[in-house]
């Protein structure tokens, strides 16, 4: 069974159609690359997925569970339960590109918020639950400090530890480097790297190929809204079949 | 010219008596005030027109009128209404202190409300996503989130309303209470001493303010920490 399956995905902004029905399965423990220029609709297509937009036709499902969506007046989808959208979106733990940790709240209150305060996770578990997460993306030492008061790349692997202590299904990262200096992108990859290691759900919008490459075990090419190539990410980057992939490519990898 | 201390000395029971006066006025209008901004902040940032209208009606008159017509509406105009003054709220209403006390918290409920909406509109849109994407309800989303995060950005203005809600108190003495100024006014009468007595006001005053700011700056400190330059 998958753990995250999205069918037939349609989205526009007015009458320009971002997404012309676009699918992904993820098994447990696969980890899907979603690469594409901008524009080609990989970041609207993964904030469909919880909600943060509303896709205009298709179908999420979560474990198989599927959310139930009804169109509303502007014709774009919405969850006809608002507990079952909070159910599965605190299922499926988000990473943005700006970080967006509460900024009025320290690393550990960050991390500790939403299990607290959506799972209903006592304090003390939640903060044994956060400190070891901390631990883990390597910022323990900085539980106390603000958001304001970290480098983007500590802000960064806040954002993913505020998210694993979810300990959610499925895993969304939505172009989490793309906001880093290059130096500091490499201490937020190798979390990443760690955790798919470790067998975790993840979909990542991304421009490093590296990362594809290596990473995870299935790519998705996105070019004006749809899927132009998808498979095993080496065979797909080192053989691409479509002129725009080759196109793509040639302008990315060094 | 002389400077009669001995008058000011002689008064200075009455004068203390009066900052207890306006200490009480200040600190019950603030309290209904702020409880009475925070929904109408809420209201404020609606995109329902039904929602928002009447926040922003209400916010409108309180603001574009004086605060002297107000207070002078709500001690002298109510009384002119036989329905009022049969009411139950009649004892209530025909005392000085509550009439002051609703007049000034009304009006800083509708600052203290634009104050709270200006914050609220300039939440971070990511930290608003971050919230949805957890799974967070409305409710929780407001009480955890979008609430604490305004208030604390709202502090520096609002120290700016308190303080001008500090000396909008010295208006009860024109209904009859004995505040600060109300003593001044008293002393004033007894002894025709108009420079005396007013600056001995504006003393007690000046150092109101200073303990305010002072509190401000204290409550900033521990609430704006993370708005401030990173020290370690």
């Amino acid at each position: 069974m998958y753990k995250l399956e999205v069918q037939d995905l349609h989205k526009r902004y007015g009458s320009n159609e971002v997404l012309k029905g676009v699918s992904l399965a993820a098994k447990a423990g696969d980890v899907i690359s979603i690469i594409g220029s901008s524009g080609s609709g990989k970041s609207t297509f993964l904030r469909c997925i919880n909600l943060l937009e509303q896709p205009h036709s298709g179908k999420i499902l979560l474990n198989g569970e599927e959310l139930k969506l009804k169109p509303g007046k502007d014709g774009a989808l919405k969850a006809v339960d608002a507990k079952q959208l909070q159910r599965m979106r605190s299922r499926l733990s988000m990473v943005f590109q700006h970080f967006n940790l509460w900024s009025h709240m320290s690393a550990l209150d960050n991390v500790m918020e939403a299990p607290v305060h959506v799972l209903g996770v006592s304090k003390a578990e939640a903060r044994d639950k956060a400190e070891h997460y901390l631990a883990k993306v390597g910022v323990a030492h900085r539980k106390d400090a603000y958001p304001g008061h970290m480098s983007g790349g500590e802000q960064q692997r806040v954002a993913i530890a505020r998210a694993l202590a979810m300990e959610p299904e499925v895993m969304l990262f939505d172009e989490p480097t793309s906001a880093l200096d290059p130096e500091l992108v490499g201490e937020v990859l190798k979390v990443m790297q760690d955790l798919a290691q470790e067998g975790r759900t993840m979909v990542v919008v991304t421009h490093e190929m590296g990362f594809a490459r290596e990473v995870s075990n299935q790519l998705v090419f996105l070019h004006k809204g749809l899927v132009e190539e998808t498979g095993c990410p080496k065979e797909v980057l080192a053989n691409p079949q479509s002129e725009r992939l080759k196109q793509f490519l040639s302008g990315s990898l060094k | 010219m002389i400077f009669d201390y001995n008058v000011v000395l002689d008064s200075l029971p009455l004068y203390f008596s009066g900052v207890l006066v306006t200490l009480k006025l200040l600190a019950i209008s603030l309290a209904f005030g702020l409880l009475l901004a925070v929904p109408l902040a809420l209201m404020r940032i609606s995109k329902q027109a039904a929602v928002n209208f009447p926040a922003w009606l209400y916010t409108y008159v309180i603001r574009g009128t004086p605060m002297m017509v107000q207070l002078f509406l709500i001690y002298y105009g109510l009384a002119q209404f036989e329905a009022v003054r049969a009411s139950f709220l009649w004892p209530y209403l025909s005392s000085a202190t509550v009439c002051a006390c609703l007049a000034f918290a009304l009006n800083t409920s509708a600052y203290t409300a634009e104050i709270l909406a200006g914050s609220l509109k300039a939440t971070p849109h990511g930290e608003i996503e971050a919230a949805k994407a957890m799974g967070m309800s409305r409710f929780t989303f407001y009480r955890r989130i979008l609430l604490p995060s305004a208030l604390r950005r709202a502090l520096p203005q609002y120290s700016n309303e308190v303080i001008m809600m500090l000396h909008t108190t010295s208006l009860a003495s024109m209904v009859t209470l004995v505040d600060i100024t109300g003593a001044a006014r008293t002393v004033n009468s007894q002894y025709y001493m108009p420079f005396e007595a007013f600056v001995t006001a504006g003393l007690f005053y000046l150092g109101l303010t200073f303990i305010l700011v002072r509190l401000f700056r204290l409550a900033e400190h521990r609430w704006l920490a993370y708005l401030a330059p990173r020290k370690h």
